[in-house]
């Protein structure tokens, strides 16, 4: 603690909770990555004009050239199209992942926690049978037995963190049963769904916000490991565990074919984990 | 003791059994089975109808469960039905492979992960520390599955050696055995040292900023002696916790790790029993993986009582 620091800076004029923010050099740092790649998720095209899914056989395997920045891949695909236009897939499916897992495991966490009994019994019960598994293992045997579609990959993310949300939102709301403003809040004959609703998801969302992002790197690896099984996004669609499913093959012959999407992971999942762990501090200081 | 410990088997007996309910419900609720896969394009109705029948997939689901149960308790996993080896014979072979590459990962993990999280909480704030955070944060970031492919490369481009692409069991050469493991032990630990630096660093940070700490580094003891007596003995604890939660990551991470280098371990065993829907052998695995993970965690809690007298108490 800075003993010279004379006037808070949240009474500085001008200087707002994101300038606040970003003075931490790691938050800075990491939304520095993710504007990046946000910008490059939301308008792919800008970036990169080819198309990530045009063949031309005769460029097939070419390194990376000023024509093409990436390389090629077997069928002659743009890499840098195919790593840029993968962007908004990758990060659109576990980002949508992330927001199921914990509105199911908040949602259940709340109720559980708030009304106990028999609920929260065998809640508590499944929730822990899906942390038995190794998440990857769980990954894996969802998207395996139910097969490898979008819509499984997203289930199968979404389950694999939800008891995390679950048993924040749970032990948030087990703590705030027991305040006084909550039995104040019934006897002046508020609801249980308004005090719930009003009170203890007030409480308890900044944690589920802040676990979030410290998920989504970890949701973003998983993610990469379903495709680079093949039991992620299918072929042809640009998704960066996908691409890497694909280039295996040609691992040695054409490693920049491998070399740039896990790259996009790297990056991606090193921006998230900066935020991740400036906002855990912060929450932690208060 | 006793009494904790009968209860935490049976919690874990219980979710053992839901686990399985739900494997086992799961697998036969998608369709397309192993007698559809055998038979392929062809409709033979009087075939289809007898390998249903000595697959026993002619028997309503709870009846195919109870069977699959029963034998399990009896120490009997089945038969492949692709393979027709027994279940208990592919798992074990498997398994072998995969705790080879798991326990050694977890010693290179441990000797380089501790050490670096130990020297970052000493020099918290200064260069060395800055350096060791974001080799950590780097190793964090990585997918495990891409850094295994690029060590493949860089190796193989630098010093013109790549591994062996069949696998030989430590029994048959050891030297072979360990040319083929050593960049997935490498890939591996890397993730797993970088979580461990990460978790150290934060103890021994928090260590020295407890109030026994200080006292003792007022009082005029040598940091020496305070960083021995006191600051690693209480990271000591949790460090036993966080070692069982690695040996779980690393399980998960193998499994991603074997289908990179083509090892014959658990993962390729799961893979290809969910190619195939050979149902026992894919049941059997991961029964096997959750019965590993439980036991993990009891240990983990059991010595965290036998080590820590504080936590018998409550």
């Amino acid at each position: 603690m800075a003993v010279t620091q004379t006037v808070p800076a949240s009474a500085q004029p001008g200087i707002g909770v994101g300038h606040r923010l970003l003075r931490d050099p790691e938050m800075a740092i990491g939304v520095a990555l993710l504007a990046i790649v946000t910008v490059v998720a939301i308008v792919p095209g800008l970036l990169a004009p080819q198309s990530p899914l045009a063949i031309s056989v005769d460029q097939a395997l070419e390194p990376p050239s000023a024509a093409h920045l990436f390389g090629t891949d077997d069928v002659g695909r743009d890499v840098f199209a195919r790593v840029v236009h993968g962007a908004r897939v990758t990060l659109s499916i576990c980002a949508g992942a992330l927001v199921l897992s914990a509105l199911a495991g908040g949602g259940l966490g709340l109720i559980s926690g708030f009304f106990g009994g028999a609920i929260d019994m065998v809640l508590g019960r499944i929730v822990d049978v899906i942390l038995s598994f190794p998440p990857v293992i769980l990954g894996i045997m969802v998207t395996g037995i139910l097969g490898p579609k979008t819509a499984n990959l997203v289930f199968a993310l979404a389950t694999v963190y939800m008891p995390v949300f679950f048993r924040i939102a749970r032990s948030g709301a087990l703590s705030e049963v027991g305040q006084t403003y909550v039995e104040a809040a019934r006897s002046i004959g508020l609801s249980e769904g308004v005090i719930l609703y009003r009170h203890v998801l007030r409480n308890v969302l900044p944690l589920i916000l802040v676990q979030y992002v410290i998920l989504f790197p970890l949701v973003l690896q998983i993610e990469g490991a379903l495709g680079f099984l093949g039991l992620g996004v299918q072929p042809p669609t640009p998704d960066w565990g996908a691409i890497l499913q694909q280039s295996k093959d040609y691992i040695l012959l054409a490693p920049w074919m491998s070399a740039f999407p896990g790259f996009a992971i790297l990056w991606t999942a090193l921006g998230l984990m900066l935020v991740g762990r400036s906002l855990q501090r912060r929450l932690d200081r208060r | 003791m006793a009494r904790y410990l009968t209860q935490r088997l049976a919690a874990s007996l219980a979710t053992a059994l839901l686990a399985s309910v739900i494997v086992f419900a799961l697998v036969r609720s998608v369709p397309g089975d192993v007698v559809a896969q055998m038979l392929g394009q062809t409709s033979d109705p009087t075939a289809e109808r007898s390998l249903r029948e000595f697959f026993g997939l002619d028997q309503p689901a709870y009846r195919q469960y109870l069977t699959w149960l029963t034998n399990v308790l009896s120490g009997n996993l089945g038969t492949s039905w692709t393979r027709g080896q027994p279940v208990a014979q592919l798992i074990t072979s498997a398994l072998l492979v995969t705790l080879q590459l798991g326990l050694m990962t977890l010693i290179v993990a441990t000797a380089t992960g501790v050490p670096l999280g130990l020297v970052a909480g000493i020099y918290e704030g200064r260069l060395l520390d800055k350096i060791i955070q974001s080799f950590s944060l780097l190793g964090l970031a990585a997918p495990v599955f891409w850094v295994g492919l690029m060590l493949l490369v860089g190796v193989s481009s630098l010093a013109g050696w790549s591994p062996p692409l069949l696998y030989v069991p430590p029994s048959a050469s050891i030297a072979d055995n360990l040319a083929i493991l050593v960049l997935p032990i490498a890939s591996l630990g890397l993730l797993q040292a970088a979580a461990y630096a990460q978790f150290v660093r934060q103890s021994v940070v928090s260590a020295f900023h407890q109030d026994y700490v200080r006292t003792a580094i007022a009082k005029g003891v040598p940091l020496r002696l305070v960083f021995f007596k006191h600051v690693l003995r209480n990271i000591g604890i949790p460090l036993v916790t966080f070692m069982g939660l690695i040996l779980i990551q690393i399980l998960g991470g193998a499994v991603i790790i074997e289908s990179v280098f083509a090892l014959p371990g658990l993962g390729r065993l799961l893979l290809t029993s969910i190619e195939t829907r050979d149902y026992p052998v894919l049941q059997g695995a991961l029964l096997i993986v959750v019965v590993i993970a439980m036991a993990v965690n009891l240990t983990v809690d059991l010595l965290y009582r036998v080590i820590d007298p504080r936590v018998r108490l409550t």
